[in-house]
């Protein structure tokens, strides 16, 4: 990614290069080199949290303890799971905004530059919060990625460093929300009007309000969380007159638009292959820009389907199971969508395509196991089982990973000027949906049989499917390597085939029909004339 | 913002149609077309939480007449 600097660009008159070295990095307003840093840290993120997944799956692969004390695996589970929502796939969505909002409604950059900068480099320090709360005494925080009261109030000081974490990623997100909003609705271009704005730029303007609603509700609750710890409040202390399961349902109303959160961009990312790919324009665009803001107001209504066993009226069961599964209908409206814009299209399967059909397919099944367990009688007997583990894990690797891997496929052309290589993205992409599927097809069964999540020991019964989950893991991170290498190779080595203008002959929106590739560091000085 | 033009003011009647398809999620492009030049984004988004409030209520009213009906 680091090729796109243009130096033919710096003799431009109105436009400079780069800084040289790694002041170029520090300092950059550039949308296109906050973007580069967004995906290279999300990556690393990404790498980290999938070593401690590896570490989880080492531990399961045979009952009785092997590795790691019951304490450590707690704060594996936990980590593993802060990492990667916080750390890994919300810094690579807003990474793809970086570089292909403004790209795509035809502005120089996005509106607050230095803001945008800011909200990037806050995200090393959270991390290394988070990743360095394993070292302090305790260890790191250990109470599930929910950091449920009161489990949450009486753990060590990795507790402390995972809320300063937390509260320092979501100022970062909600700068970066700000800044994709005021850019979209401000910098289009002069005839890019609402309804001609890319489905990816929908989806991120509807993600970003969402992101603003909700991140303030997730920095109350650690906060108060944070005063119950150290100043003597009872806001989830029952002995001081507090509840423990408003932390829940604060979370929670947190919680639940946090997954849009992680899967509407995606929705935009799919929404831009599957017509390139298909050779079509995407059927039903209103619908689908009318299905994600449906979507997105449904998401605050359905926050207690999480609680169905923590205890409430049966009117609240009822509301909640019944809004929850309501919010399928517009998610089917996007599959068949999807589905319709493939039917009769002069289809080809590079490996944009066969992530984004991937996706399809095994988003698909993750959103049916929600189905499943959005019925309360059901989710009783599933609550906290492996089979919910394998409902999130259908729904965020093999639906927001395997978009934004098939994002990154798509618009690398276009960054780098270069082809990754054909060969190797197909390996990739096969080698991550058969291991994907291999480890987490299984814990569908582990968690009707009834095993819990989060133990890091079970009972001999399950011993067969953990194996072939963890030799699934394992797997899926080599492959993962495999990743690294292919982006590696077109982004720093500069290696692959030049690629042209618009190296995919679908895909028509700006990017591809205005810009050259590599996009020159500084691209749409003078606004595209649209007709 | 990129429209210039003077947006014709909606009826009512559209906004609530607009805001019913877009909870369904569906919408017929020309449908789409006309709400987006005649309908305000501020008259959208409070038809929206108008919308949200019905369908809310609607949910309650009839959890409430099942949850009466068992008892």
């Amino acid at each position: 990614m680091s090729a796109v600097i243009d130096s033919g660009h710096a003799h431009d008159e109105q436009a400079h290069g780069p800084y040289g070295g790694i002041m170029r990095w520090v300092t950059t307003t550039n949308h296109k080199d906050i973007g580069t840093l967004y995906l290279w840290f999300s990556f690393t993120m990404f790498l980290v949290g999938g070593v401690l997944a590896l570490a989880i799956r080492a531990e399961l692969f045979r009952p009785g303890l092997q590795f790691w004390h019951p304490e450590f695996f707690n704060q594996l589970t936990t980590m593993h799971g802060l990492i990667m929502v916080f750390g890994a796939i919300m810094p690579a969505f807003v990474g793809f905004a970086n570089w292909q909002v403004p790209m795509m409604i035809g502005a120089p950059d996005m509106a607050f530059a230095r803001l945008n900068n800011w909200s990037f480099w806050m995200l090393p320090v959270a991390a290394t919060l988070l990743v360095g709360s394993f070292f302090v005494p305790g260890g790191a925080t250990a109470a599930g990625w929910t950091i449920y009261a009161p489990l949450s109030t009486q753990m060590g000081p990795g507790m402390d460093l995972a809320i300063f974490a937390l509260h320092i990623m979501g100022a970062s997100s909600i700068m970066g929300s700000i800044n994709i909003i005021t850019t979209i609705l401000n910098m289009r271009a002069p005839g890019m009007t609402l309804i001609r704005m890319p489905l990816f730029v929908w989806t991120w303007l509807i993600t970003a309000y969402l992101l603003i609603a909700v991140m303030p509700v997730l920095a109350g609750a650690i906060t108060m969380l944070l005063t119950d710890r150290h100043f003597g409040t009872s806001f989830f202390n029952a002995a001081g007159g507090g509840d423990p399961v408003m932390f829940q349902h604060i979370f929670w109303f947190f919680g639940h638009p946090e997954v849009y959160i992680m899967i509407l961009p995606g929705f935009g990312i799919i929404s831009q292959v599957i017509p390139a790919f298909s050779r079509k324009p995407l059927f039903g665009y209103s619908s689908m820009v009318y299905a994600t803001a449906s979507i997105a107001v449904l998401s605050f209504i359905v926050w207690a389907h999480h609680m169905f066993t923590v205890g409430m009226p049966t009117a609240g069961i009822l509301f909640f199971m019944y809004a929850t599964v309501l919010i399928a209908v517009p998610t089917g409206v996007k599959v068949f969508n999807w589905l319709t814009t493939m039917w009769r299209g002069s289809m080809s399967f590079e490996t944009p395509m066969l992530f984004a059909v991937g996706f399809i397919f095994v988003f698909t099944m993750g959103g049916f196991t929600g189905l499943i367990l959005a019925i309360m009688p059901i989710d009783i007997q599933l609550q906290d089982t492996y089979y919910v583990v394998a409902h999130f894990h259908y729904v965020l690797v093999a639906g927001s990973l395997f978009s934004l891997f098939a994002g990154f496929y798509f618009w690398v052309p276009k960054w780098t000027g270069r082809m990754y290589d054909e060969k190797l993205g197909k390996w990739h992409f096969w080698l991550s949906m058969i291991f994907f599927n291999v480890t987490f097809f299984p814990m569908h069964f582990l968690g009707l049989a009834g095993m819990p999540r989060r133990i890091p020991d079970y009972a001999l019964q399950f011993a067969g499917f953990n194996e072939i989950a963890s030799i699934g893991a394992f797997g899926f991170g080599l492959s993962q390597i495999l990743f690294l290498w292919i982006a590696l190779k077109v982004t720093v080595l500069g290696q692959g085939e030049r690629a042209g203008q618009r190296p995919w002959d679908g895909a028509d929106t700006l990017e591809w029909t205005h810009l050259p590739s590599p996009a020159p560091y500084h691209s749409f000085h003078e606004q595209p004339v649209l007709g | 913002m990129a429209g210039e033009q003077t947006p014709k003011s909606a009826s009512p009647l559209q906004l609530a149609k607009a805001v019913f398809w877009s909870f369904l999620g569906i919408r017929r492009r020309a449908a789409h077309e006309s709400d987006v030049t005649q309908l305000k984004p501020a008259q959208v988004i409070i038809a929206g939480l108008v919308g949200a409030a019905i369908f809310v209520l609607s949910l309650v009213l009839l959890v409430k007449f099942i949850v009466s009906r068992a008892a």
